[in-house]
């Protein structure tokens, strides 16, 4: 970003304006000239910016610094943006500085400052640093200034200097050359951690660690689940193929349970992606801490009680991301699928189809990427007890086809893989052998979607692969062998396509090069589970 | 006691009523039942009242043995010695009647469309054992059918039970109606899911064949699985069965509705079994209107610990005779119901192919063993997963051909294989 200082009687600071993730660049401009001591803002501020001038005020003044006596202007450009939030107190109150002499010409060249300013001049971070300092490098910044608890998450954007103030006092010392920068806290280098690694822990801090915690992440450990033979495959399929996974079953018999590990047996994120989830997560005000970070996909859980706005992103003024957002890249778990209202569900069609949620208001179009691999769980009919070896459904049949006609949604059509998990009792799974861990499955799943990622390109998956390709790829022999089954069990097209996906899967997991009837086969079985 | 005011039909109507009219059947008598029972006249109930008030002598000899002079007698306009002459209609013109004209038209129209036949009780197309009794029993007073007549069934047994049913109780529906259809004899049962569906399945080919008794009018789709093209109804159809009803064709599946729909089954039949259904299953229903009628009651055994198994359990207690394969079926039927080589049909197992199944198993003989000691309890795939020791993703494929080719079954409960082990 060219920002260059202006003449004297005049500053400029460079600074960045958020719409959704989109970062733009802001140019804070300050003139001085003569008349009644006065500030005046210009350029489409929202209500917190426009509180700016007079927290900036105070704080300057509190801080042993100089508010020019004559009229202020300063200029928010371009003024057709809107912006947003408290973010551009620091750049304003250093515009005003600069123009007022008490920063040298220069010193905010090519310098983005992101913070809010306290009345007693402290700097305090803002949410969506990560997504400003992206924004900053790509427009050219070298440099940043924030406070110091934002610099973990501005050292994830490598190849820029980033700059922790405490205070206007200490921005102005630093900027002028009067003191050095303060040292980062320990650890704190630039960039994400390159050397992804399973079962390293978090590193020190700096980069992004890759800790793979013992134990699986988040949803604890694949042994943990005893039993549930079946459901374990599928989980690994989903897992292997990217498939949206929907697990089906009676209170109790570990759905939950296993839905939540899927996450623990997914790969880590390349550097990039990591970025792209830390910055929605940023921006949502969510903590990141990069320290802590790792490079895991994020695994988001929203009650099935969920709003519409909670679940695709929404909100007055600029639309914030939405759980679905915030799972982008990683795994969305939305437990008691059919409990959750229809108009919601159906807001999730176009995140899953194309892979990020545009959101529309009056000030503004926002998009947020939105790719989840979507992990449901529901149970079988609304009592839960259908198929119960020993006691009794209470649903009347028209009330369950009903229930379940809803497993055939348009939303539901597009999970792959769905499995209908057998309804064993607490006491029943105790007596069952553990089975294996997470690491175990874990390592075979990174085998399959490295296989994926050579024939498909990187980034793609079996998921989303186009259905031509797969079906060139499964050779006419095992295309016909499936639709041919698909037709003997009364499956529709759509099946069809799923289980082509999923024998994909299996072949993966299996290391092969080539679809055997083995996989259609296990493909069949396993949609067969579940009738559709 | 007023006379039925019967609608006086346009020329199409006119047609459609002639049509629906099975043979030996009076399209007038036909039309003053349906008048009544679309509302327009006293119910079926007050219809037996008035009957059995009827004296004697304006019968003469034929009360109790033809109804259709009673039901003449007490449809028309009554209180003198004329009172059984036809014609029955009064032509109305108030609204009420237009209303009522069209409505009935429209029904008329409904069945003509579907090729629906009706008769009168009493008439020969309907079904004798239905109509024994009336006025003292509740016998419906029309029948409206599709396909052939069910007068023209002979032995028949009632195959009835829960639409929530288990694999063993779906799977013993129709391992008995199997053998009762291969034997000549008549499968009754209800349209619902479950159970009945799995007895019609399993006999509509046979040549016993089988009836379809609705809870419903003939042009209500429901359940909407079985009334599609191409779904059980046409199937039964297609085969030789009949599918009927006692209700006029736009009546809706309500609770009441079924109930009725319960004695007609037991009326159809002459021996009534109850394979599976809860302490409050319809299936109850049928077996007291059987007790009612006379006909023999059978139940079958069931896990106790099942919920589907109350209600057979619940008939033995009270006094049914256990039904522990066809073999107590057919001998409930005696000897009309017997089979030119009604043995092997009577031995629990495969009552039709002798074959050894295991010869060409899709499945690796230790999923096999585990489906065959279980017979024909189903088993969870989960289970069968576990009692195998096979890895789960050879076991689906397996299960998968296994389906594809019929050897294996699978329902809510779990799979199960579609014929016993042979030697058991």
């Amino acid at each position: 970003m060219s920002v260059r200082t202006g003449d004297a009687g005049s500053g400029v600071v460079g600074a960045i304006a958020l719409v959704g993730l989109e970062a733009h660049p802001v140019r804070v401009e300050c003139v001085r000239s003569p008349g009644l001591p006065a500030l005046r803002l210009v350029g489409l501020p929202d209500a917190a910016v426009r509180e700016a001038a007079d927290r900036v005020r105070t704080a300057v003044v509190r801080s042993d610094l100089v508010w020019p006596r004559d009229r202020v202007v300063v200029n928010l450009a371009p003024a057709d943006l809107p912006k947003v939030g408290s973010g551009f107190d620091l750049p304003l109150a250093l515009s005003v500085l600069a123009a007022s002499g008490q920063l040298p010409h220069r010193a905010l060249d090519g310098t983005v400052a992101i913070g809010e300013v306290g009345l007693d001049g402290r700097v305090r971070g803002v949410a969506g640093t990560l997504p400003m300092a992206l924004g900053a490098r790509r427009h050219g910044a070298v440099r940043v200034l924030v406070a110091p608890e934002r610099v973990r998450e501005a050292a994830l954007v490598e190849g820029l200097e980033v700059v922790a103030v405490a205070d206007l006092a200490e921005a102005v010392a630093v900027l002028a050359g009067r003191r050095p920068a303060r040292a980062h806290p320990e650890g704190v280098t630039s960039g994400i951690g390159s050397a992804p690694g399973r079962g390293a822990g978090v590193t020190g801090g700096g980069g992004l660690g890759t800790g793979h915690r013992a134990g699986g992440g988040d949803g604890g450990d694949l042994a943990d689940v005893r039993g549930q033979f079946v459901a374990r495959r599928a989980l690994e399929l989903a897992a292997a193929g990217d498939h949206h996974l929907l697990l089906v079953g009676p209170p109790g018999c570990g759905k939950t349970m296993l839905a939540r590990r899927l996450h623990g047996v997914l790969p880590d994120l390349g550097p990039e992606m990591a970025l792209e989830v830390l910055a929605i997560h940023s921006l949502a005000g969510e903590p990141v801490d990069a320290s802590a970070a790792t490079r895991r996909p994020p695994l988001r859980e929203p009650h099935h009680g969920v709003s519409l706005a909670g679940l695709v992103g929404g909100g007055s003024g600029v639309p914030r991301p939405g759980e679905v957002s915030l799972a982008h890249r990683g795994v969305l778990l939305l437990d008691e699928l059919l409990e959750t209202p229809r108009h919601v569900l159906d807001a999730l069609r176009q995140p899953l189809e194309r892979g990020e949620v545009v959101l529309t208001r009056s000030s503004a179009r926002v998009a947020y990427p939105a790719r989840v691999q979507l992990v449901a769980a529901t149970n079988p009919c609304p009592c839960g007890l259908l198929g119960h070896p020993t006691r009794a459904c209470t649903c009347p049949p028209d009330r369950v086809a009903r229930y379940r006609a809803r497993l055939s949604g348009p939303l539901v059509d597009r999970i792959d893989l769905a499995v209908e998990l057998a309804p064993l009792t607490r006491r029943e799974l105790e007596v069952r052998a553990p089975g294996e861990a997470t690491t175990t499955v874990a390592a075979r799943v990174a085998a399959a979607r490295a296989l994926a990622a050579a024939r498909w390109g990187p980034g793609t998956t079996n998921r989303d692969v186009g259905v031509a390709r797969l079906r060139a790829d499964a050779g006419g022999r095992m295309v016909e062998r499936l639709a041919g089954a698909v037709e003997r069990l009364g499956g529709s097209a759509r099946a069809f396509e799923r289980a082509l996906r999923v024998a994909r899967s299996a072949a993966d997991l299996d290391g092969a090069e080539r679809v055997a009837a083995e996989h259609v086969d296990e493909a069949l079985g396993l949609s067969a589970t579940l009738a559709r | 006691m007023s006379g039925v005011h019967v609608p006086v039909l346009g020329p199409v109507a006119r047609h459609d009523l002639d049509e629906v009219a099975a043979p030996g059947t009076d399209p007038e008598l036909l039309l003053a039942l349906v008048t009544c029972a679309a509302g327009h006249g006293p119910g079926p109930g007050a219809l037996r009242r008035r009957a059995r008030e009827l004296p004697t002598a304006a019968l003469g000899e034929d009360r109790g043995i033809d109804p259709r002079p009673t039901l003449r007698a007490v449809l028309g306009p009554s209180g003198s010695p004329d009172a059984v002459a036809v014609p029955l209609a009064v032509a109305g013109t108030d609204a009420v009647a237009t209303d009522a004209r069209r409505g009935i038209a429209d029904a008329l129209a409904r069945w003509a469309a579907l090729g629906v036949r009706a008769a009168v009780v009493g008439d020969p197309a309907y079904p004798a054992r239905l109509a024994a009794g009336w006025p003292d029993v509740a016998a419906p007073l029309f029948v409206a059918w599709r396909g052939v007549p069910p007068a023209e069934a002979g032995a028949s047994v009632a195959i009835v039970g829960a639409r929530a049913a288990s694999g063993y109780g779906r799977a013993i529906a129709a391992w008995l109606a199997e053998a009762v259809a291969d034997a000549g004899a008549r499968v009754v049962s209800g349209g619902a899911v479950g159970i009945d569906a799995a007895a019609h399945e399993a006999a509509l080919e046979l040549p016993g064949g089988t009836t379809v008794v609705l809870g419903c009018g003939h042009a209500v789709p429901y359940p909407r699985e079985h009334a599609r093209v191409g779904g059980l109804f046409e199937r039964v159809l297609d085969h030789g069965g009949t599918v009927l009803s006692e209700l006029l064709p736009m009546t809706a599946p309500r609770p009441a509705v079924v109930r009725t729909r319960n004695r007609v089954l037991a009326g159809l039949a002459d021996v009534v079994v109850v394979v599976e259904g809860g302490a409050r299953s319809g299936a109850l229903l049928t077996a007291g209107a059987a007790a009612e009628l006379d006909r023999t009651l059978l139940a079958v055994p069931g896990d106790v610990r099942a919920p589907g198994s109350a209600a057979p359990h619940l008939l033995l207690a009270e006094g049914a005779a256990p039904c522990t394969g066809p073999a107590d079926v057919l001998a409930a039927l005696g000897p009309r119901g017997t089979p030119p080589g009604a043995g092997s049909a009577g031995r629990p197992g495969p009552p039709r192919d002798p074959t050894p199944v295991t010869a060409a198993s899709l499945l690796p003989d230790a999923a096999r063993t585990v489906l065959a000691d279980a017979w024909p309890r189903p088993v969870l795939l989960e289970s069968l997963a576990e009692r195998s020791g096979l890895p789960v993703a050879t076991l689906l494929a397996a299960v998968a051909r296994a389906r594809a080719a019929g050897e294996v079954l699978a329902g809510p409960d779990g799979l199960h294989l579609s014929r016993g082990p042979v030697g058991r």
